[in-house]
């Protein structure tokens, strides 16, 4: 599996514009520097596993490809688009709202706690960003959120209000609505932590799905036989740097930090 | 007690029905729009809004309903010429609209908060979710923020709105005569406060209690999320 990947990666970087590039991303909460100079890149195609121990920044550092953090410096591309941003007098801000929202439109979401919305039924949820913010016809967004559906397993859910599924079910419809925006890349921020152990399974088990049709993917997580078996690349965080980052097979055979062989040692 | 005097009372204290309701209904309007335009000034007008309304919230929260109607209705005919010059003297002349006023600055003062808290208890998550997908501004506003806290702000409202329907009865004491300036009168004149006051009670409870359904189901209906079961299988 890993082997399809690496293919993919050697292929894609032919191509000169990365689906997501980060640069150089630095990020403070006041006096904490979270991020302290973290590069990316991913082609299409890519699943990049980042890992590191709780406060090493991954999330952070997810949430900055979106905006949904601010980096204090760097520079964050999607699809060769950089991020404009502006330095105010205490903090970076992004110089224009609209590009935000429209480089938002290409990135899929999803998020540890699900953050589904709570007074729309599931298929409700999977719609709205199709219709509401991208104006697609209505009648087309319903069908393709019900393959959608179907896809992820959860078709005869699609008139449930969230908190009527479980959590696995609930992550699944997340999927699905960031499926849905037909993004260029998704971004998932420890999509399995705070479900049920036996619940961890079916969403791996669609998101390998996802990785196995060429999806560009950049998923923050603890599962090591995610980031071991399906991803082309895997960083390891630590205190905000890039500390190891290669291919699976390799840096889990080898590794080369020291830090990465400890974080190995506890997780497995 | 006398069940014959009792209807009669009814009869006698119905025709001020409709003035109660319409106490009632202009001023829980014009209050909720007042009320609406506050909470989002105190969410997101930053310090100055939020100084501004917490000044007002504090006045008028603080302070009788009662003694609130007296300013407007005896305080300000002191100032009877600076009001004729700016020509609002025929509204603040009239006690029906003193009465309003009073009751909308009052309803704006409860309700403002309960929007506010109605605001604030959407969950970031859910925010985050919308901006994540590429929503901002109004169309965020709209379509996730504003109806999770309606439903949020909804049962805390209906309190609101059972509390504006009960004290229209204070404006009886400029008086207007609704249902309980029609049952003063009548105490006047027949020295029989019991029955007449529990006659105006009455009707009272039986308003409320119509609200009260009205209210429950609309409740229901907004909040099909919240029920234990599943709307539907398919």
């Amino acid at each position: 599996m890993s082997d399809r990947g690496t293919m993919l990666t050697a292929d894609n970087n032919k191509n000169s514009t990365a689906a997501v590039s980060v640069k150089d991303l630095r990020k403070c909460f006041g006096q904490l520097e979270v991020l302290k100079g973290v590069s990316l890149e991913a082609q299409e195609g890519d699943v990049i596993s980042i890992l590191g121990s709780s406060g090493s920044g991954k999330s952070t550092m997810l949430r900055c490809i979106n905006m949904l953090e601010v980096p204090d410096s760097g520079e964050i591309r999607i699809g060769g688009e950089m991020f404009a941003l502006k330095k105010g007098r205490h903090k970076t801000q992004p110089a224009d709202r609209r590009q935000v929202d429209r480089l938002r439109e290409h990135i899929g979401m999803v998020f540890q706690s699900f953050n589904l919305w709570s007074h729309m039924t599931i298929l409700e949820n999977v719609i709205e960003a199709p219709v509401h913010v991208q104006k697609r016809n209505r009648a087309e967004c319903i069908e393709e959120a019900e393959a959608l559906l179907e896809r992820v397993g959860i078709a005869e859910k699609r008139n449930f209000y969230p908190a009527h599924l479980s959590g696995g079910q609930q992550q699944r419809a997340a999927i699905a609505r960031a499926l849905a925006q037909r993004p260029r890349v998704m971004l998932f921020d420890e999509p399995t932590s705070a479900l049920d152990p036996e619940l961890v399974g079916e969403v791996l088990k669609v998101m390998r799905s996802l990785a196995e049709e060429g999806r560009t993917m950049l998923v923050v997580t603890h599962e090591m036989a995610f980031a071991r078996d399906v991803s082309s690349r895997v960083v390891f965080l630590h205190k905000g740097v890039v500390e190891e980052e290669g291919n699976p097979d390799e840096i889990f055979r080898n590794p080369n930090s020291e830090r990465f062989k400890q974080f190995l040692s506890v997780e497995r | 007690m006398d069940f014959a005097f009792m209807w009669e009372t009814f009869l006698t204290l119905l025709p001020g029905l409709p003035l109660t309701l319409e106490l009632a209904a202009t001023s829980i309007l014009a209050g909720g729009i007042l009320a609406a335009i506050i909470s989002l000034v105190a969410v997101i007008g930053g310090p100055i809004g939020r100084g501004f309304t917490q000044g007002y919230v504090f006045v008028f929260r603080g302070s009788p309903l009662l003694v609130q109607m007296f300013l407007i209705y005896y305080g300000l005919g002191q100032f009877r010429p600076f009001l004729q010059e700016i020509g609002v003297w025929g509204i603040f002349r009239e006690p029906y609209w003193c009465a309003v006023i009073a009751l909308t600055l009052n309803t704006a003062a409860y309700s403002s908060e309960i929007f506010r808290g109605g605001l604030q208890a959407v969950s970031i998550q859910q925010v985050e979710a919308a901006r994540a997908c590429g929503m901002s501004g109004v169309l965020l506003f709209r379509r996730i923020i504003l109806p999770i806290a309606i439903r949020q702000a909804l049962p805390a409202y209906g309190n609101e709105i059972i509390l504006m329907l009960k004290a229209t009865a204070l404006a009886s004491v400029i008086t207007i005569m609704e249902v309980t300036g029609l049952a003063g009168k009548l105490i006047a004149d027949s020295f029989r406060a019991f029955e007449v006051f529990i006659v105006a009670g009455a009707i009272y409870l039986a308003i409320t209690f119509l609200v009260t359904r009205l209210l429950r189901i609309i409740e229901f209906w907004l909040s099909p999320h919240l029920r234990l079961r599943p709307p539907s299988l398919t």
